[in-house]
């Protein structure tokens, strides 16, 4: 990340690897990666699949439903542009597999590992990034 | 493969707020202390490895770490480098020397860590990569992460984690130069300010300027040597650089292959160990290397740590100098030196009733690597 500005969003600095991902987003569409050789769904960002090693992958858009697979509350903030509380949590696609968001619209005391969640895009200086909210109806909580 | 390397010297600075103090400043002291304390000189030195510490790395942008700091010690060994393992370095770092001098490569290497963290605001605060626009700043907040699926898949609780504070500041307060001598109750610790829930601030580490040193030798020299040398039984790494695509990640650390690995080519198991220096720069990653060790099973480490076990007394103690908890954060390095200590005998009001066997692990980055040091006396 660039330290130039530290009032500056930290906006994730587009690669070759990571830019397909990022303008998919910037579309409000959610991309994961299939591996063409041996279907292996991946996130975005790697030069090939980190299964088979081979390059030939496709980005494809996916639902945007997920559960929390784990989550911290940030009590302390740690950039300017980015004041504390606010939940970082893992979340696990639908599609298999997962990513590193936060969760929004959601009282901190409900989340719960298991939660249902759909993707929502939100705009940080004009960038767009996904981000997870309650899934509108929840599905019958088998906990 | 291992007996033809043993620890021959230790050696540290003061911890804590040293603003004064440049990192290579400290790093030259740690030097000179280790070799006085295994009786060797300077010219004795044909091996230089160094753990650059969390704030440092590549310095100016092209001069690695190992290149300054023998530029300053004047040292032209036959065989250096810095290894950048985050936490698991200063193990790692050790084991390295044993690999170069059983290769025949040096035959006296010295290992040093040194940082001026404390004194380097925002090291231990970077940004994650682009998950940083998500505000996923620090390794605590990766550390939080695998706390709540701690809990959620074992019911582990905060009391089981303040277990883990309790017993690091009771150790530290027998530790002289020990950084926060004074004990913590559960309730100072249930009201302690959260960090990154659920971890609180006495669940993470100390932020500190100092600089620890190791002198590994061939065991040829050990006739040499001021100290009774600490033989070294066994070593081992694991990494786990897939990261979130793994699914294991965040529910078992890269340990739980490194140690088993690691006991079997030493020819022990978790019962041999009498004192065990884990890397504990989180709580949580003292209960998960007690279960990935096998020191109990798998979800078992919370109630296992309440029960006393790890404290000063207890029949596996855990971080006897306090850790990085409550010593100092020494990178790891203090990990290997206080185990040394316990061995020789020479840990003052600390010492155990004659240990013969230390395990000492190191644990790095995103939860990624992992290195093992089996010592005996």
């Amino acid at each position: 990340m660039s330290s130039k500005d530290q009032q500056t969003y930290p906006l994730p600095e587009l690669s070759a690897f990571t830019r397909p991902f990022w303008e998919g987003c910037q579309n409000k569409e959610l991309k994961i990666a299939v591996c063409g050789q041996c279907s292996h769904r991946f996130m975005p960002g790697v030069p090939n699949c980190p299964k088979c090693w081979s390059a030939d992958f496709s980005l494809q858009a996916v639902s945007g439903r997920g559960e929390v697979f784990s989550f911290a509350v940030y009590r302390r903030t740690y950039h300017p542009a980015i004041p504390a509380p606010y939940v970082v949590a893992l979340i696990q696609l639908e599609e298999g597999p997962r990513l590193v968001s936060n969760i929004v619209e959601c009282a901190f005391e409900k989340i719960h590992i298991g939660m249902q969640l759909e993707v929502c895009f939100q705009e940080e200086d004009g960038f767009m990034l996904p981000r997870f909210r309650p899934l509108e109806t929840p599905p019958v909580d088998t906990n | 493969m291992t007996g033809q390397a043993v620890i021959g010297g230790i050696g540290h600075t003061a911890f804590g707020r040293l603003p004064e103090r440049t990192a290579f400043d400290l790093e030259v002291e740690a030097a000179r202390r280790t070799l006085e304390d295994a009786g060797l000189e300077p010219q004795d030195v044909d091996g230089l490895i160094t753990d650059p510490g969390p704030s440092q790395g590549i310095l100016d942008g092209i001069t690695p770490h190992y290149l300054a700091l023998g530029h300053y010690l004047g040292l032209d060994p036959s065989y250096t480098g810095s290894d950048i393992l985050g936490g698991a370095s200063s193990a790692a770092i050790v084991q390295r020397a044993v690999l170069a001098i059983e290769a025949g490569l040096c035959s006296v290497c010295l290992c040093v860590y040194g940082d001026s963290a404390l004194s380097s605001p925002g090291s231990f605060g970077y940004g994650r990569g682009d998950d940083a626009a998500f505000g996923l700043f620090g390794a605590v907040g990766i550390h939080a992460l695998a706390a709540r699926r701690h809990m959620h898949l074992w019911g582990t609780r905060e009391e089981h984690l303040a277990a883990v504070a309790i017993a690091a500041r009771a150790h530290a307060a027998r530790t002289p130069h020990a950084q926060k001598r004074d004990l913590l109750t559960l309730d100072e610790y249930l009201a302690a300010d959260s960090i990154v829930e659920p971890l609180k601030r006495p669940d993470c580490c100390l932020v500190s300027d100092g600089a620890a040193a190791v002198l590994v030798v061939a065991a040829e020299r050990a006739a040499d040597l001021r100290h009774k040398p600490t033989r070294i039984l066994g070593h081992g790494q694991a990494s786990s650089l897939s990261t979130w695509s793994s699914l294991e990640h965040f529910d078992e650390l890269p340990a739980a292959r490194c140690g088993p690995e690691t006991f079997a080519r030493a020819g022990i198991s978790a019962a041999d160990v009498d004192v065990a220096m884990l890397y504990d720069c989180f709580t949580i990653v003292v209960l998960m290397q007690l279960e990935d060790y096998g020191f109990c099973g798998k979800g078992e480490a919370g109630a296992f740590v309440t029960e006393g076990r790890i404290g000063p007394g207890g029949e596996l103690p855990v971080n006897t100098s306090g850790g990085l908890l409550a010593e100092c954060y020494g990178g790891g390095m203090m990990h290997v030196i206080e185990a040394v200590r316990q061995l020789r005998g020479t840990a003052g009001d600390r010492q155990l009733d004659t240990p013969e066997i230390a395990l000492v692990t190191g644990h790095g980055l995103g939860m990624n690597t992992h290195s093992t040091l089996i010592l005996a006396n």
